[in-house]
């Protein structure tokens, strides 16, 4: 996954490495002109302090300095790299901020591989904003049953689905499983989570369109409880975090059902947007942990980074596919070891 | 809606004001501004680049026109170049045609669909759509609820896996009707078997459109997407749904670059009525911070009788409660407040976040409260004093607090509304605008 920005993020540490590289060729000329043309670098030096100090570090103790100025242009590129890869404007920022101060100013030891000292501030602020994943199997291992985990989200983004994917890798983690049928306002969604669980033969609890889905949810909570089911799996109805009477539905949701996770369902493709109805759920009704959808649709992986940056909330899993199976846990680390490339 | 973009833009416009010459730095700081806008509307990072280096290009270039100040001359700019971002509208003929919705995954389609259907029947048409999504379970039930609370007849069946062969039978069983409209299975541009599909459900129903829908949330894959499906089926129009969310639909524009179409319909609400033709000076307008007067009037005519809101006496300024209880009123049927508000030409004019910040729910109350008001009280509030507001409250069975809240709301609107009207001393978007002529 993510091949695209991950290509792209290889070239970049390439260029950065190569602006840096531009900064050592003085070094060795100046040490062989020691005896022969000595004059000229001495000049240059009385004409630029901070020369001076660099061409003294480089003699003194075989460093040296990079400068802001050397990394300005591939930081603008990889800027440009992470915005066409749908990282999100303040969170492209925050990251750039992040490489800038780690390379700067830093001197470097003649000995020291470039790759290294680049690739480690690119997967420093790449980890940093990433942050750790989520692992719902030990989870709900060391957690009282029924686990409750309600599903939240925007329209369109795959929560039905992934309802459904997350029962069936539950149900294949050997735990057992109830869904609660909460989207009660969308016409055929009942219908679309019923065909889902009968495939994977998972019971669903339910009452017709239109129902209150708090009702339909405890009473979810309720049938796990008596059947000593391991987890219950709430879906939601798609709303807009900028609906008011919506997100109070959701709120009263919480409140009657008292979920142990509140999952955040977003698509990997989203842009922009995806962090402010992020931080806006997140705000409103909580999250512990998101899942992404569709991100077989593009090899980009910006939606996470931003979502992840803007909440602070571990990503669980990416949906990758249609099929049922098409669902794997997330893990930033191995991401970050991916995007950039470092076992190759 | 699209109010966000709106602020930084005119927070970069205002930089220019004052300026006697066209200064290099100030047209840098406004493209850099504008920059991060686009950008941060989800644009496409190629386009967004482009249009900075012609609008930089362009303002430091030509002269301004004599009359023109520097400001008007560098918007001029700006404005001209986004219209050409944005491209026209596609076209929508009244007439008998095959349409065929193709999109990716969860971006509205089947919901577009039966908007669609709405949208020709009201427009007098006979239309029928046919459901070839046989994948998603649940995606006949669904379009086959919506179409039959508008008694629209839905051909399908769920028991079928060869979309091909709804196709085929559903063409050939609703032969009578004027418009059919094919809602298919969501799909991705690396799926080539489904990609595969939708040409083949192509070379079968010869549709005579074939629209895509994107999701405004929808980021910079938009314009890949948009490539994959303009090379399969030749796409010439698109629909942008889910506007009424916090997205600004920048993606979108991509795939009209794309697929060298129009946009042609904008998808803002979760009832069927919820869908309005693409205007593409509204579109700019708005990103301008400028409202879109065009828009509201043609969506007041249709949905509502020409006594219900008087869109010209309120901004003439005659803007009673009575008024209000109109608009209040209005409301459901045009959608939310803040929507109505982005289509009024408020100018570069603030209206305070907390005149938005009222939730259905409270308009009822206010409704309500209204209802227990005199005639004379609704045409002038300026007689309200403590004790009307007593008598008021208890045959509202509100509190006296909550009959203030209200009028509070009323002055603010009142205000507001005022502040279009007038212009006077302010920078009127609207005479600016029409100065130059449409524009374009």
């Amino acid at each position: 996954m993510f091949e695209g920005l991950r290509s792209r993020l290889q070239k970049i540490t390439g260029s950065l490495e190569d602006r840096i590289e531009q900064t050592i060729p003085a070094e060795p000329s100046v040490e062989k002109t020691g005896v022969p043309g000595g004059a000229a670098p001495a000049e240059a030096a009385e004409k630029d302090p901070s020369l001076l100090s660099r061409v003294k570090v480089l003699i003194t103790d075989r460093e040296f300095f990079i400068s802001e100025k050397d990394v300005e242009e591939p930081l603008f590129e990889l800027q440009m790299v992470l915005l066409e890869n749908d990282v999100a404007l303040p969170v492209a920022d925050e990251i750039i901020r992040r490489v800038r101060e780690d390379l700067t100013g830093k001197r470097r030891k003649i000995g020291e591989p470039l790759h290294e000292i680049v690739t480690a501030a690119l997967r420093n602020a790449l980890m940093s904003v990433l942050g750790d994943g989520f692992d719902l199997v030990s989870y709900i291992r060391n957690h009282e049953r029924p686990v409750r985990i309600l599903f939240t989200g925007v329209n369109g983004t795959g929560k039905t689905t992934t309802v459904a994917k997350v029962a069936a890798y539950l149900k294949k983690q050997g735990f057992s499983v109830v869904i609660g049928a909460g989207d009660t306002f969308r016409a055929g969604a009942l219908e679309q989570i019923d065909v889902h669980a009968d495939r994977l033969g998972i019971k669903v609890i339910q009452h017709q369109q239109g129902a209150d889905p708090s009702a339909v949810l405890f009473d979810a909570v309720s049938y796990a409880k008596a059947h000593r089911i391991d987890a219950v799996l709430a879906d939601t109805a798609g709303r807009f975090h900028n609906r008011a009477n919506l997100m109070n539905q959701l709120e009263k949701i919480r409140r009657v059902m008292n979920p142990d996770l509140i999952v955040y369902v977003d698509e990997a493709v989203a842009g922009n947007d995806a962090v402010i109805r992020a931080h806006e759920f997140d705000r409103t009704v909580g999250a512990d942990a998101v899942i992404l959808t569709k991100a077989d649709m593009d090899s980009r992986g910006g939606a996470a980074i931003s979502i992840a940056h803007t909440i602070g909330k571990p990503v669980m899993f990416l949906g990758t596919g249609q099929g049922y199976d098409d669902i794997v846990p997330f893990s930033p680390a191995r991401v970050v070891e991916e995007l950039l490339g470092v076992s190759a | 809606m699209l109010d966000r973009l709106g602020t930084s833009l005119k927070d970069a416009v205002k930089k220019l004001a004052g300026k006697t010459v066209v200064d290099r730095a100030a047209v840098e700081e406004l493209v850099r501004d504008l920059q991060r806008a686009l950008i941060q509307a989800d644009v496409n990072v190629r386009l967004v680049m482009q249009l900075s280096e012609a609008i930089k290009k362009r303002a430091l270039e030509e002269q301004p026109p004599k009359g023109m100040t520097v400001r008007e001359h560098v918007l001029r700019i700006v404005y001209q170049e986004l219209v050409r971002l944005v491209g026209s509208a596609g076209e929508v003929k009244l007439e008998p045609q095959v349409i065929l919705m193709a999109g990716l995954q969860g971006s509205g389609k089947t919901t577009t669909t039966a908007k669609l259907a709405r949208y020709f029947q009201r427009k007098g048409l006979r239309v029928a759509v046919i459901c070839a999504d046989t994948f998603r379970p649940g995606a006949f039930d669904q379009l086959n609820t919506l179409c039959s609370r508008i008694h629209v007849p839905c051909f399908g069946n769920p028991g079928e896996k060869d979309a091909l062969k709804i196709v085929r039978e559903g063409l050939k069983s609703l032969s009578s009707a004027e418009v059919i409209i094919i809602d298919t299975q969501g799909r991705h541009a690396l799926e080539s078997d489904l990609i595969r599909e939708i040409i083949d459900i192509q070379a079968i129903a010869s549709a005579q459109h074939r629209w895509l829908v994107i999701d405004a949330a929808l980021g910079q894959q938009a314009a890949e997407q948009a490539r994959k499906f303009h090379e399969a089926i030749s796409i010439d129009g698109v629909i942008i749904t889910k506007m009424d969310g916090t997205a600004k639909g920048g993606g979108a524009l991509s795939a009209v670059a794309e697929t060298r179409s129009g946009i042609v319909f904008i998808g803002s609400g979760e009832t069927i009525d919820d869908l309005e033709r693409f205007d593409p000076d509204g579109f700019i307008s708005r990103l301008l911070g400028m409202g879109d007067l065009k828009a509201l009037v043609e969506k007041a005519e249709e949905t509502l009788a020409a006594a219900e809101v008087d869109v010209n006496a309120m901004l003439r300024g005659k803007f009673s409660l009575r008024d209000m209880y109109n608009q209040l009123e209005a409301v459901t049927r045009m959608g939310p407040l803040k929507q109505i508000m982005s289509m009024l030409p408020l100018g570069n004019m603030e209206i305070p976040e907390d005149a938005y910040d009222i939730t259905s729910t409270k308009m009822q109350r206010y409704r309500i409260i209204m209802d227990s008001m005199t005639a004379a009280e609704m045409d002038d509030p300026s007689v309200i004093g403590s004790s009307r507001i007593q008598r008021i409250a208890r045959g509202a069975g509100a509190s006296p607090e909550e009959v203030r809240e209200l009028l509070r709301y009323y002055k603010m609107m009142k205000r507001a509304l005022k502040g279009v009207r007038g212009g006077q001393g302010r920078f009127n978007m609207q005479r600016m605008l029409k100065k130059f002529g449409g524009g374009t």
